[in-house]
């Protein structure tokens, strides 16, 4: 069992988790206590409830037969559940000698029932029925679909087997919204991770430093980027991935001997582009880790703050622009047309003679617009496409070359998913479409064949 | 809160304190039977009667036990399954008979449930080429297996006890042939089978089918709600004090000195007197008196029971009393970011508009019109900022993981019905994956939160700016 006191050390590994750790380990109690047959881990994302019962398991139970850690997105029928649970239990580990064979094979409840108590009760005389086991089923609300006597039974498992055993479910949805209709499912005990304050967050981050770097001088950093990034988003993990991110960029200049580690405004304000342009980037994902190692070299602060700031955008909008043919993406512009604005203004808009801009003041005094239920907030409509395809003669302006086929082309934004079909069969003609791309999108593309979108657009703001 | 350890106490070894906690958490945990079932004698005798009639008399019999969840039907039925066994060994009846348990939850068909009979019934033939036929031929084969087996010369055939839990559900296969068969048998008197079906339905009798219940003996044996708070109190004692010994583990006797009882058990009642403890008692008393709740709430005072500290405290009482209370929902939601906190308020004033159902885009064209105008009078100070798109729906994404908004599913389909006239399967398919391939910003939600309830999620933080707060109040 535990040599050292086991809370000390864990609350040392996990800043601010102290309160839960106490809890789980009262709960957990000897290996031969009765357990609660369930537990209820719950919280916000990344705060630490997987890592802190991973880490209190490995360090409560070093032979590892006596819980079961299974993530209920990898085991997404009852069977891989019921049999990576017994494989836990029983010690097992599938591998080359017994030809990736599980424990033993469970199709429904009452085999996993019945090889439980094989297991746990039968086969060592009762001796381990009383050794407390474990089963802790982490992303559990996702066991809410797979049928609906799985929970309830798994909650009742303890008293099913007649083992003791406790069933600990990690999610970040509440019970209110587990609890099964038919009610037989027993209340388990909560245990409720909070989100972390600012200081916890400090002390987690702090963990971080690289180890050559000064403590204080990185926290100062965390401590800004905090300051910025968290009334949108107070996800630890975001946090550290900008932190892990910038941070080398941050200290840079302190090496090309531009700054000294004193001088902490100015070295923000080196930082500056940094900041305002990468972060949002690098929260969206729109700049790969791997890429921003690789490419953000040049975005040094001995470099001219333009350009750092235009080479950052160069490498958001390599992963953004769509590749297309010319008259494909005239393609996909008509298909936008066709699915924001309505067809019956399409002659005022789209006739070849006029320009579309005086119509516009006409529909504008028919219309009430910027309505709660314009287009551009309900979403894309389905369009026949041989609407689109007269948009699309409309606005391009030479007449198409003979060898383009059109056809292949819209069968190829289908295939890309940037137009959807909204019916049935097989054939292109006659069937309905939605285009599928952004305002944003559609307005970069529209600019990469110098097309003013904005003014075919009707009730956009 | 008085000496931790007090002198009269170290005459109990640290042994006998771990088989006091022992003893304690396998009574809150339900493995552990309480010493007495309270205000349950007379359901414990109906059934115990029952049983013993089909063991010792050969008698059929059916009936069901109702009663709500958490009430003691099962600990009734094990105690009378020991009451049987206890009785027959002082009058030396050594007779064969077998219990056979089956629940709704895991047995969730006919098949399922004849494989375990057989499996219980420790008949270990291969059962592939019997199942082919009608349940009821399968099952009498089954039994008559049991005759064969039976070494008895009197009886032909022993007693089989039939313990249904979660009647209901198992009420719900198709053709109700299980329950059709049992109920057969225990009518014709051929077999002694007892059938026992416990369930926490009250309309339980509407499920059966006609020929099902014309089978039934319409005995029913109902677990009323408990009467009054001391009674339901006096369960909380029942499980928490401790006798002056107890074999908790068969073999392994505990025997405790009649100070360290007297004490620990005075403990016990002043903290189910304290005024906290006893109102928590009171809500559970008035919201459904499940017991399983009563008791959870004193698991961690108990298992915190060690040499040092061998008596309960009453602050691990009110820390899990605390626990049970505090509003799930409210705790996680009340931390999440400004931003996701204003797209809430722009859904509340949306509802408030009158739509029912709106999707991301609309949700952003809510918050940015809010935001612009405020920002633009320029009175906040300027320490907020409006967030780009591609931001604000990562944290609106963030609110769906949470489920404290959901997406609205059948709006669809109904949609498509509505259009009327006769649509081709295929028509149909096609409209209701429309929903779910439409663009994650248009697709229609709901909030899962009342309009209080949202301008209570602001009370208790201090980062909100006030604009946000009136806007919310709106
Ligand atoms: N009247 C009572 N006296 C003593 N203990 C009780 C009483 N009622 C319930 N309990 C205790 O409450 C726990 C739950 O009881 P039990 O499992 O028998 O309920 P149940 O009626 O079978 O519930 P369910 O319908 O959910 O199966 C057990 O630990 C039991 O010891
Ligand atoms: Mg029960």
């Amino acid at each position: 069992m535990m040599t050292t006191d086991p809370n000390s050390r864990l609350s040392v590994q996990f800043p601010g988790r102290g309160e839960q750790i106490d809890q789980l380990l009262a709960f957990l109690g000897q290996p031969t206590d009765s357990s609660p047959p369930g537990i209820f881990v719950y919280g916000p994302t990344a705060t630490g409830k997987t890592a802190v019962i991973r880490e209190l398991f490995a360090q409560y139970d070093s032979t590892g037969q006596q819980y079961a850690l299974v993530n209920c997105i990898e085991c997404f029928t009852p069977r891989l559940l019921f049999e990576r649970t017994l494989n836990a239990w029983a010690g097992h580990t599938p591998n080359v000698s017994n030809k990736y064979a599980n424990y033993v094979r469970c199709e429904n409840l009452v085999d996993f029932i019945n090889c439980v108590r094989d297991l746990l009760v039968v086969a060592s005389g009762g001796q381990r029925a009383d050794t407390t086991h474990y089963l802790v089923l982490d992303q559990a609300e996702r066991l809410r679909d797979r049928g609906p006597m799985l929970l309830t039974s798994l909650l009742r498992l303890s008293e099913l087997t007649g083992a003791n055993i406790a069933v600990i479910l990690i999610s970040n949805v509440v019970w209110d919204k587990f609890r099964p209709r038919h009610g037989g499912a027993p209340d388990p005990i909560p245990i409720y991770f909070s989100a972390y304050t600012k200081s916890q967050i400090l002390d987690i981050v702090a963990k971080d430093c690289p180890q050559d770097e000064p403590q204080a001088f990185f926290l100062t950093f965390v401590d800004a980027i905090y300051e910025v990034f968290h009334r949108n988003c107070v996800d630890l993990n975001e946090l550290r991935h900008l932190v892990a991110m910038l941070y080398p960029k941050f200290v840079q200049p302190v090496f090309e001997k531009q700054a000294t580690r004193n001088e902490f405004a100015r070295l923000f304000k080196l930082c500056q582009p940094y900041f305002s342009a990468a972060s949002e980037r690098l929260y969206l994902r729109e700049i790969s880790t791997s890429e921003w190692q690789k490419n953000s070299a040049v975005a040094s602060a001995k470099n001219d703050p333009d350009d750092v700031t235009l080479s950052i955008y160069q490498m958001a909008e390599d992963a953004e622009t769509l590749d297309l043919p010319y008259y494909t993406k005239f393609l996909l512009i008509a298909a936008f047309l066709a699915s924001y604005n309505p067809a019956r203004l399409d002659a005022q808009y789209f006739s070849r003679s006029k320009g579309p801009s005086k119509r516009r003041k006409g529909a504008k005094a028919d219309d009430a617009l910027g309505g709660k239920d314009r287009q551009q907030l309900l979403g894309p409509k389905a369009f026949a496409i041989e609407r689109m395809l007269a948009i699309f003669y409309s606005i391009i302006a030479e007449p198409v070359d003979s060898s383009v086929d059109v056809q292949i082309q819209i069968a190829s934004l289908v295939t890309l998913r940037l137009l959807t079909k909204a019916s049935s069969g097989d054939r292109l003609d006659g069937i309905k479409c939605k285009c599928n791309v952004s305002l944003e999108a559609i307005r970069a593309i529209s600019r990469s064949v110098k097309f003013d979108i904005d003014r075919f657009l009707y009730d956009f703001t | 809160m008085p000496a931790r350890k007090s002198l009269s106490l170290q005459k109990e070894t640290a042994v006998d304190i771990n088989k006091a906690r022992q003893l304690v958490l396998g009574r809150l945990c339900g493995r552990v039977a309480l010493p007495e079932l309270i205000g349950l004698a007379s359901p414990l005798d109906a059934v115990f009667s029952l049983l013993y009639r089909t063991v010792s008399n050969d008698e059929g019999n059916s009936a069901l036990l109702i009663g709500p969840r958490g009430s003691g039907k099962s600990s009734v039925i094990s105690k009378a399954l020991s009451l049987v066994a206890e009785k027959r060994k002082r009058e030396n009846i050594t007779s064969k008979y077998h219990i056979v348990r089956l629940s709704g939850f895991i047995h969730t068909n006919d098949k399922i449930a004849l494989r375990d009979i057989a499996r219980q019934l420790l008949i270990e033939q291969d059962l592939e080429n019997i199942l082919i036929g009608s349940f009821a031929d399968a099952f009498t084969y089954i039994l008559n297996l049991l005759r064969v087996a039976s070494v008895e010369g009197e009886y032909g055939q022993p007693p089989v006890l039939f313990i249904l839990e979660e009647f209901d559900l198992l009420a719900q296969h198709p053709k109700q042939s299980l329950l059709y068969t049992l109920f057969d048998i225990a009518q014709s008197q051929q077999t002694p089978i007892a059938v026992l079906g416990v369930t926490a339905r009250i309309d339980v009798m509407d499920l059966l089918e006609k020929r099902v219940k014309s089978r039934f003996s319409h005995r029913q044996i109902h677990v009323h709600y408990m009467q009054s708070l001391d009674d339901f109190t006096s369960i909380a004692r029942a499980a928490l004090h401790l006798p002056l010994s107890d074999n908790i583990n068969n073999d392994n006797n505990a025997t405790f000195s009649e100070i360290y009882v007297s004490r620990f058990n005075s403990r016990v009642d002043e903290i189910l007197a304290t005024e906290s403890v006893a109102a928590y008692i009171a809500t559970v008393f008035d919201l459904g008196k499940d017991v399983r709740q009563l008791l959870r709430a004193f698991v961690l005072a108990a298992s915190h029971i060690t040499i040092e500290q061998p008596l309960l405290q009453l602050t691990d009482a009110e820390a899990s009393i605390a626990k049970e209370e505090a509003s799930a929902k409210f705790q996680v939601i009340s931390t999440i970011s400004l931003l996701e906190l204003c797209l809430i308020i722009s859904m509340k004033s949306l509802v408030q508009g009158g739509s029912s159902k709106y999707n991301f885009e609309m949700v952003y064209n809510e918050y940015k019109t809010f935001m612009s105008r405020h920002l633009m009078a320029a009175a906040t100070g300027g320490t907020m900022k409006v967030y780009k798109k591609p931001i604000a729906l990562k944290a609106f994404e963030a609110l769906v993981e949470l489920e404290v908004v959901r997406p609205v599913t059948t709006a669809v389909s109904a949609e498509s019905n509505a259009g009327g006239g006769a649509f081709s399967r295929n028509d149909m398919l096609a409209g209701s994956t429309q929903g779910a391939r439409a663009p994650k910003e248009y697709r229609m939600v709901q909030i899962m939160l009342e309009p209080g309830q949202i301008v209570e999620l602001m009370a208790n933080r201090i980062d909100v700016p006030m604009v946000i707060r009136r806007w919310a109040q709106q």
